[in-house]
């Protein structure tokens, strides 16, 4: 199945002006994307993010390297056609109204609002909008911002929908309710890639995670390989005598708990550590495999230092 | 063409509320109502004034008038097209616009026409405003209104397709700036201006590039001190509106040319 989004090597380079100053914002990327997928698109702040995904909608130019959307260069009308797009930090024209606003969407894509029905009412109580048809956007929160934004971009049925944060600005009710609508896409077969930074909430909802740094791909894969592949086990046992913490649990996690010690070592260490722990004379209170999320997996790969992060 | 009418239409509305646009547009009417004054106070003298007099008043005034409000005009159409393109790439609805299947030369032609919307408006009120000051003033205006309305439209046309132009480069102010500069100079190398602290060749060499604001002046074919139409062919009219379409045009598609390729974000 031809791939959704395709990154081929992309280096993206900005130059002062005037000066031969340059700044890497992205360096040999390459990733694909298939169709039906959730993609989270994750990275700190100042990782490149951001500019990916403006060129991925072609608001800026790649230095080198090839991107296809649908096949096709960014900035293809058709391609365009096939994409709903949530910038970061949504701008709209303050003095229209939600219905206004979405009419002049619907124009843009190059259809009549007359021959729409009941679309745009249904999309405002789908974003829980409605009832709000006569304020103004300038008017509304932030999160109504984000709320009509979110609507603006499922306008035209799309079948890839971009989304740069979109759960910025929104309090935990409205996160939640972003979630579920992101949830009823996926449900629905839509090609999901999005960026964000509260984890626990994406970990719910992604297929593939792809994380950059520096602009520089440093994790890519599919959540529960990437989760899977990290997780270590945790041992509970009354004591850890000093022996033991020099010779065979070198360079394992080690804390003092209300029960005893926790010990956290790799799946494939833990007979061997739990038998050590007997034949010290140690009793192992309890054994439980922990599971990595996406939040550990993340932190853990943009704190590594050196070359990552 | 329904995406470049959504975006002209949108362009009309976004200039109606612009906080700039109101202060030029609230200036010109403070000029037109001092002079709507000066009008007014004659009009009470005319018991001690014959009414020849007064209509010999009102034609210059009227005339004094349609130069302002045609220098008022130009800059307003520069201002209007380089802030109606900057302010969206400022506020960053340019990225929603054109997230959507829109190219972006009908983005900066649905600008443009949205501009000469708003100046069309703006030259009709002019006109009606002209029309009530001769009738005040007791004179009547014996043209054909289509000299009064087309002339000052393509020179509109040309300011604001070099405001885009400017503005795709440059910051709005500066391109605003340039915008009045270049109609300044335009007025001092036209054929008729007596000036001589320029030297020959400059003069020639900025006639040539700079839009001629005497080629498309109206009052080329108007006698304003009488409110006649002279008498001109019409192959005149049209040399000097094709020349008009056409500096407008071709800055408009150099403004399409920058465009194309400019990293376009929330500036």
């Amino acid at each position: 199945m031809a791939a959704v989004i395709e990154f081929q090597h992309v280096t993206k380079i900005y130059k002062r002006m005037f000066s031969e100053e340059k700044l890497a914002a992205l360096s040999d990327l390459s990733f694909e994307m298939a169709p039906g997928q959730v993609c989270a698109f994750l990275g700190p702040n100042g990782a490149g993010k951001t500019t990916s995904i403006s060129m991925l909608m072609g608001f800026f130019f790649p230095t080198s390297g090839e991107i296809r959307v649908f096949g096709k260069p960014p900035g293809d009308l058709a391609a365009k056609e096939q994409i709903g797009f949530l910038p970061e930090n949504f701008a709209f024209h303050k003095f229209l109204t939600a219905p206004k606003l979405l009419r002049f969407h619907l124009q843009l894509a190059g259809r009549n609002p007359a021959g729409t029905g009941t679309l745009i009412p249904d999309l405002l109580h789908k974003v829980k909008l409605n009832g709000y048809e006569n304020l103004k956007i300038g008017k509304y929160s932030r999160g109504m911002v984000q709320r009509i934004g979110i609507a603006q971009a499922l306008l035209c049925a799309p079948k890839l929908i971009v989304l740069d944060e979109p759960t910025s600005g929104l309090d935990p009710a409205g996160r939640r309710e972003v979630l579920q609508l992101l949830t009823q896409l996926k449900a629905e077969g839509k090609t999901i890639f999005l960026s964000s930074h509260i984890l626990p909430e994406v970990e719910q909802i992604t297929d593939h995670v792809i994380i950059i740094n520096r602009g520089k791909m440093v994790r890519s894969g599919s959540l529960r390989d990437l989760l899977a592949s990290g997780g270590q086990v945790e041992i509970i046992a009354d004591r850890v005598p000093d022996e033991l913490r020099q010779s065979t649990l070198q360079g394992a996690a080690i804390e003092p708990v209300q029960q005893g010690v926790r010990v956290l070592v790799e799946p494939a260490r833990k007979r061997e550590t739990v038998e050590a722990l007997w034949a010290a004379g140690c009793d192992v209170i309890a054994m439980t495999p922990q599971r990595n999320t996406l939040e550990d997996l993340f932190l853990k790969e943009v704190d590594q230092p050196g070359g990552k992060a | 063409m329904i995406k470049v009418r959504a975006i002209a239409l949108n362009t009309f509305s976004s200039l109606l509320r612009n906080k700039i646009v109101i202060l030029f547009c609230a200036a010109c009417l403070c000029v037109l109502l001092l002079m709507l004054a000066s009008l007014l106070t004659l009009r009470n003298m005319r018991g001690t004034q014959n009414a020849e007099m007064m209509q010999m008043a009102v034609l210059p005034l009227i005339a004094s008038m349609m130069t302002l409000v045609s220098g008022f005009g130009s800059l307003l159409a520069a201002w209007s097209a380089a802030d109606a393109v900057a302010g969206e790439m400022k506020s960053g609805t340019v990225l929603a616009v054109l997230a959507r299947p829109v190219s972006r030369w009908e983005f900066l032609l649905g600008k443009f026409l949205g501009v000469q919307l708003m100046m069309f408006v703006f030259v009709l009120l002019m006109l009606g405003l002209n029309y009530l000051l001769a009738w005040i003033g007791g004179a009547t205006i014996e043209t054909t209104p289509w000299v009064l309305i087309v002339y000052p439209m393509v020179r509109y046309m040309i300011y604001s397709a070099l405001g885009i132009l400017l503005v795709t480069v440059m910051h709005p102010i500066v391109a605003f700036c340039i915008a009045l500069v270049m109609m300044i100079a335009a007025g001092l190398v036209a054929p008729g201006n007596p000036q001589t602290f320029m030297p020959q060749w400059l003069r020639t060499g900025l006639f040539y590039v700079l839009p001629s604001s005497n080629l498309l002046s109206e009052t080329r074919f108007l006698t304003i001190t009488r409110a006649t139409l002279r008498a001109a062919l019409w192959t005149d009219h049209a040399t000097a509106l094709v020349y008009g379409v056409n500096y407008a045009l071709v800055c408009l598609l150099l403004a399409a040319c920058i465009f194309r390729s400019r990293s376009l974000s929330r500036d």
